[in-house]
């Protein structure tokens, strides 16, 4: 199966994390919840709710972590029966991203912490400029989501770089 | 600092040609304890060895070969072996020109004794 991602960058990496990690979904956002690229998700609706709680727990856990040591976790995992998910920061040039990924006994977290690096390392490395690439959320945040989420379900257009209107979905 | 399973991994990292020994939660591949050498990503080798291991299980369980008592790859410039009970997997990264007979007692032993 292959990733789906709003921006051509960050397609490499997301699908190699997800190719050599075995992970059943993989969500890429920024902490603001708007959503950069997705794997195995099939509906719109679930890739705006799953980005909406993962932005959550991110900023919560980020708090608390703040609360109890004086710094942010940047790593969360909660292991289910079944499932377990994984939500880790990214930083790159263009501000911090957040993996969320589900995964059951196909992988381990050990092995979605090794990839995750992996994955980090090469945004780091993918990341375009902040200038080039435009604020990663502006006021207008209703329209950058669904646009996005337009692109992620083939809907419109990838944004061709420095120009972030390129994408609106078609009449 | 001494822990546990220092004495159990220092069986095996003993053995000449060694260069680090695992132990690893088979599930998660994260690491219990290890002793390695400078230089060897041991979070990497762990969850790797967890994993390789896992499937191997599987696999001989699927077979209907029972268990697996001992899984050694040999690679150009090395040995990985491991061996595992109970959720736990020991694994041992050695030389190309280890005893891979000495080093699989020793595993044994450590693994009875962990």
């Amino acid at each position: 199966m292959r990733a789906y991602v709003a921006e051509a960058w960050v397609e490499a990496p997301l699908q190699r994390f997800v190719d050599d990690a075995h992970v059943q979904f993989a969500l890429l956002l920024h902490p603001s919840g708007q959503v950069l690229g997705q794997f195995g998700f099939t509906r719109a609706v679930d890739v705006m709710a799953a980005c909406a709680l993962g932005a959550a727990i991110h900023a919560s856990a980020g708090e608390l972590g703040r609360e109890l040591d004086g710094h942010p976790f940047r790593e969360l995992y909660h292991a289910g029966r079944e499932r377990q998910v994984y939500i880790a920061e990214a930083p790159t040039a263009r501000g911090a991203l957040v993996l969320l990924t589900a995964f059951d006994a196909e992988s381990s977290l050990g092995l979605v912490q090794v990839y995750f690096r992996e994955l980090r390392d090469a945004l780091r490395l993918a990341a375009p400029p902040a200038a080039e690439s435009g604020p990663a959320l502006d006021g207008n945040f209703e329209h950058d989501l669904n646009r996005s989420l337009a692109v992620l379900f083939g809907r419109a257009q990838q944004p061709v770089s420095g120009d972030p209107q390129s994408t609106r979905p078609p009449a | 600092m001494s822990t546990p399973y220092t004495d159990a991994l220092t069986a095996v990292t003993r053995q000449r040609g060694v260069l680090g020994c695992l132990l690893v939660s088979e599930a998660d591949g994260i690491i219990v304890d290890a002793d390695v050498q400078v230089g060897i990503e041991a979070g990497v080798v762990g969850a790797l060895v967890a994993s390789l291991y896992r499937r191997a299980r599987l696999g001989t369980d699927a077979a209907g070969l029972s268990a697996v008592g001992f899984l050694q790859l040999e690679a150009e410039r090395g040995h990985v072996c491991a061996v595992g009970r109970d959720g736990l997997v020991l694994a041992t990264l050695a030389e190309p020109k280890a005893q891979i007979g000495l080093i699989r007692s020793a595993m044994l032993h450590a693994l009875e004794a962990v």
